[in-house]
């Protein structure tokens, strides 16, 4: 699965969606890759990527310096923001960390974070900055090649979705 | 009280940021709260179809998009005059009891559970969720997931989706439901209100039955004697849908009671050239500062401040609850800060038995849940209680539905006031003369997580959160101690 981040509002904030947007016209018709546009983090972006066996998380990282970077990121990544404060919500690490103590197994068995550097604005755009909107296209030929990649290597069933949690 | 004078151009701006200003004697003399303040939502939304402003709105915010959902799609229906048929209202009153059961779970066991499962001085490492789960055990951490998740679950059945729902139009909601799906979300309300009498057991046993925990509650250190606002149904119930926006004084004695159309009258924000953020107070009393007290604007719009302008609950173990809690106290209003946390409870309990009453009652798979608007649109208020607060939406348009003007107050501003307020007096125990005792981040943040601040835009950040960061300054605005919590 294929997971974007970000307000599709707020200017740059957008990149992760803009990401997924252009791979799911790329890439269309395959039963066995999913994506998704979210605007959610910490317990309900975990509970949004259970049930899938290879997740790619494309989200923005506020970086004023270098917009447009790209950056991998690990969930070990994140560890050292386990125990870290948060006023209103939980974040991504512990959120991980707490469905597997639950151990139910579904847990995807890779995650791969993909960020690009942006310049936070808070103010209200449906437009990515040129140097943003050039590293979404980069960033989504890079990740199209991972696919294509984990496609050739061990078939399609490697990312089939087994996710049954939805009540409807 | 000195004045502190902040030049303009230094606007207090950041996430989660807290800045306490001390006067000569090096003692705090103020303190205030920031949340990022959005820019420009208003031109963003000029000039578009009304219709959209339901699904922009919901946008705002990554942690309540259901409450600007339906306190959008409530100002629709006030802008094209028309009015919802009974099927349509309750789903949506539905919709938002699940919502509120997602969102008061999520805070007792994953933000406030742990200060007092662990306790207050509980080292970080063990003073969040995995260390509450650690201690109550995976069995109860597997229940609050599922609790979560099936609420959440319900709010898809309705709204298409377990995040931003796209169900509110003007006039009503977007599809039936079939008989299925109510037996469904039926059985999900049954487990919903065993959960919430089970978290209200755990919430006795751990903090009623803890004489330390009862004395920070009732302590004059975590109080703000302020106006309290919230809204209620006909016999004076609270009620998170709909009804009328009800004001007490400091002593609970009524102020005014009108209906959201009517917010201009009664709420008005004040600047400051500091802040971008506003401070709303209540009109007729007037802006007299961060200050508590009947001759004073601040407002309140909390679970608590809820519980403090109604009569009772709507439902029968809420009531009990609710009975209890004031019994408990000893007065009406109570304005203890940290009792929110258990005024949060009652109205997980409401919620769920609302839940409950909603999706036994058949009507709502009647297949008539839209009225179509014939009207002219023009001007349209809607409003609900947020978990955090009163939320308004004020819109008006041209004769073609196009926006022409957007007004919105969302519950953490409305709070703005009271939470710096709370803030405030948290610090002025760990600060004396100049010095800064340790454990002050700690109270601060028991002082504001009460409310549940809202961080908006911040929420999709795959960290999840922003760094908490204390400022400490002198009067002449010179950085004394910067505590940062990563």
């Amino acid at each position: 699965m294929l997971v974007g981040l970000g307000n599709p509002i707020m200017g740059d904030d957008a990149v992760g969606i803009c990401v997924v947007r252009i791979l799911k016209e790329k890439i269309k018709g395959r039963a066995d890759l999913e994506f998704k546009e979210l605007s959610v983090g910490g317990v309900g972006l975990v509970e949004e990527i259970l049930g899938y066996e290879q997740v790619f998380i494309i989200d923005s990282i506020a970086s004023a310096e270098t917009p447009g970077k790209i950056r991998e990121f690990s969930p070990q990544d994140f560890k050292d923001t386990e125990y870290a404060s948060s006023p209103h919500s939980t974040n991504f690490a512990t959120a991980l960390e707490l469905y597997k103590k639950f151990n139910t197994g579904t847990i995807p068995r890779m995650i791969r974070i993909f960020t690009v550097d942006i310049n936070p604005e808070f103010s209200f755009r449906e437009a990515l900055s040129p140097p943003v909107q050039r590293a979404a296209f980069e960033l989504a030929e890079l990740v199209g090649n991972e696919i294509e990649q984990i496609r050739n290597q061990v078939g399609p069933s490697a990312t089939s979705n087994t996710n049954t949690s939805s009540l409807a | 009280m000195k004045t502190v004078t902040i030049n303009p151009v230094t606007r207090l701006e950041g996430h989660g940021k807290i800045s306490i200003f001390l006067n000569d004697e090096g003692n705090v003399e103020n303190a205030y709260f920031q949340v990022p303040e959005l820019r420009g939502f208003e031109k963003f939304c000029e000039g578009r179809p009304v219709e959209e402003m339901p699904d922009i709105t919901s946008r705002i915010c990554g942690v309540c998009p259901e409450a600007h959902h339906i306190a959008s799609t409530k100002a629709l229906d006030a802008l094209f005059h028309v009015e919802p048929p009974p099927a349509a209202k309750k789903l949506r009153e539905l919709l938002y009891s699940a919502f509120f059961i997602a969102d008061h779970i999520t805070h007792f066991y994953i933000l406030a559970g742990p200060d007092f499962v662990m306790g207050p001085s509980a080292p970080k490492a063990e003073r969040n969720i995995l260390g509450v789960i650690g201690k109550v055990g995976l069995e109860v951490g597997s229940s609050v997931i599922k609790h979560r998740s099936d609420a959440l679950d319900v709010i898809a059945t309705i709204g298409g989706k377990r995040i931003h729902p796209s169900c509110g139009v003007p006039g009503g909601v977007s599809k039936p439901i079939t008989e299925d799906e109510r037996i469904k979300i039926e059985s999900i309300a049954k487990s919903e209100v065993e959960f919430a009498k089970f978290t209200m057991k755990l919430f006795d046993d751990i903090v009623l039955k803890n004489k330390d925990y009862v004395n920070l509650i009732t302590s004059d250190k975590f109080a703000t004697d302020t106006y309290c606002m919230g809204t209620v149904d006909e016999e004076d119930h609270v009620n998170f849908y709909d009804g009328k926006i009800k004001v007490v004084d400091p002593q609970g004695r009524e102020f005014a009671k009108f209906p959201a159309a009517d917010y201009q009258q009664y709420v008005s924000e004040h600047v400051e050239p500091w802040t971008y953020l506003k401070f709303p107070y209540l009109k007729k009393i007037g802006w007299r500062g961060l200050v508590g007290g009947k001759d004073s604007g601040v407002y309140k719009a909390t679970p608590l401040a809820r519980l403090n302008v109604a009569e009772g609950m709507a439902t029968p173990i809420a009531q009990a609850e609710y009975k209890r809690l004031y019994e408990t106290l000893g007065q009406k209003p109570v304005h203890s800060t940290l009792a929110t946390h258990w005024a949060r409870l009652v109205e997980l309990v409401y919620a769920s038995e609302r839940l409950l009453q909603l999706s036994q009652d058949k009507e709502i798979t009647n297949p008539n849940v839209r009225n179509i608007p014939t009207q002219t649109p023009d001007e349209g208020v809607g409003a609900v209680e947020a978990p955090r607060g009163t939320l308004f939406h004020h819109y008006k348009t041209d004769a073609k539905g196009m926006v022409k003007g957007v007004n919105l107050i969302v519950a953490t501003t409305n709070n703005h006031a009271a939470i710096s307020m709370s803030i405030k007096q948290a610090a002025d125990g760990f600060i004396k003369k100049g010095d800064v005792s340790d454990g002050i981040m700690n109270m601060v943040e028991m002082a504001f997580r009460a409310y549940d601040p809202c961080y908006a835009c911040a929420t999709h950040t795959l960290p999840g959160q922003m760094p908490l960061d204390i400022k400490i300054y002198d009067k002449k605005m010179g950085l004394l101690h910067n505590i940062r919590r990563p």
